[in-house]
């Protein structure tokens, strides 16, 4: 394994956790489950916090449509999980799930 | 072996208070990217003045990453490390980022010699930039990689040998990892280089469905006491610091558990 070879297995295992990617060769995909679930865990606790009132609205959906999100849009290198939140608000706006005018933006802006 | 410390906690915005009146904090420990690089928060100012020392902890710098080393990051937490004076800095064996995507927690890195020397060419680097000691941390995992060709003890001391860094034991890690994984950690204590130890990480978890989560937000059970028991026969540890990140409980509970560390560090 070359340091590109090092990178590319790497690059791999992520996209299988994040990214709904097939487990690499030789994981054990019972553990790669588990990874992913306790990742988009911490993923879902953070931008709960950040943006308490979005999960809040949400409700029991919230999970759902957490986990349907954060699969469509893992977490690119360098962002920031402020931008998560806004992104998943956005994102959760867009499909109806949320009502637009209790968006903070708007009470801001107004 | 480094500098003696003492019982520390793990510094946090929401517990600022609670660390400042705790009696018997002797050092405190902050998330390097949680920090200004141009100023304090108040409560690290106090803490400072008091002549505690504070010691930055970084979790995004991706030491064993294969992509080049993000020195922007490393640059950030050099400057936290100036900002308090502060003796040395830390950082995981582990990586966070890679193929363009962020895991948000720490990955661990395959236990083979390639992966040896991405990490040893990394914290090379970092080294450089920093300035300073810097200790490597043993992560927990909830997956292993195939193919290993180093034990975990055998590539923890390879590591810091080769980049001359300190070693931070987290024994709440080891505890995951031999509940998960079915490692052995006292295996491991044996086989890593103690004479190198900076300080110890001791915290909480929870098991579900089976599985251990070290959360930094539960309870830190007995089995995690007992591992740094098995430690402390070994070596006198310079410092053993608690880290409580999340669900935080009542001032008493917290000072409890730096009571119970503080009686198997002395006993």
């Amino acid at each position: 394994m070359s340091r590109e070879e090092v990178a590319a297995a790497q690059g791999e295992l992520l996209r299988s956790l994040l990214a709904g990617g097939s487990p690499p060769a030789g994981f054990d995909p019972g553990a790669i489950r588990v990874e992913a679930a306790a990742l988009l865990g911490k993923r879902r606790r953070i931008v709960r916090e950040i943006d308490p009132g979005t999960a809040e609205e949400l409700g029991d959906r919230f999970a759902e449509l957490f986990a349907e999100y954060a699969l469509a849009n893992p977490r690119r290198d360098g962002s920031r999980f402020r931008e998560d939140a806004v992104a998943f608000a956005a994102w959760a706006t867009e499909r109806g799930h949320l009502r637009r005018a209790r968006r903070r933006w708007w009470r801001r802006s107004g | 072996m480094g500098e003696h410390l003492g019982v520390g906690i793990g510094w946090r915005s929401e517990i600022d208070l609670t660390v400042e009146r705790m009696q018997g904090v002797d050092f405190v420990e902050v998330v390097a990217e949680n920090i200004h690089r141009d100023h304090l928060p108040e409560s690290l100012r106090v803490l400072r003045a008091r002549g505690l020392p504070v010691l930055p902890h970084a979790v995004s710098l991706s030491l064993g990453g294969a992509e080049p080393l993000d020195t922007d990051r490393v640059e950030h937490l050099a400057a936290v490390a100036d900002l308090l004076d502060a003796p040395l800095v830390s950082d995981h064996v582990c990586f966070v980022r890679a193929g363009g995507l962020d895991s948000g927690h720490l990955m661990p890195v395959p236990r083979t010699r390639d992966a040896l020397e991405v990490l040893v060419a990394n914290v090379t680097q970092a080294r450089s930039i920093l300035g300073r000691p810097l200790a490597l941390e043993n992560i927990a995992a909830l997956l292993e990689w195939p193919n290993a060709e180093l034990t975990e003890a055998r590539f923890l001391r390879e590591l810091v040998e080769r980049t001359d860094c300190l070693l931070l034991v987290d024994v709440a890690n080891m505890w995951a990892n031999a509940k998960n994984l079915g490692a052995d950690p006292v295996e491991l204590l044996d086989g890593i280089p103690l004479e190198r130890l900076a300080y110890v990480h001791v915290a909480g978890g929870v098991e579900v469905d089976g599985v251990y989560h070290d959360t930094h937000a539960h309870a830190v059970p007995q089995g995690v006491l007992d591992l740094l028991g098995e430690l402390c026969s070994r070596v006198r540890p310079p410092g053993v610091l608690l880290e409580r990140d999340d669900r935080y409980p009542s001032d008493a509970v917290l000072a409890d558990e730096l009571a119970a560390i503080r009686a198997v560090v002395a006993a």
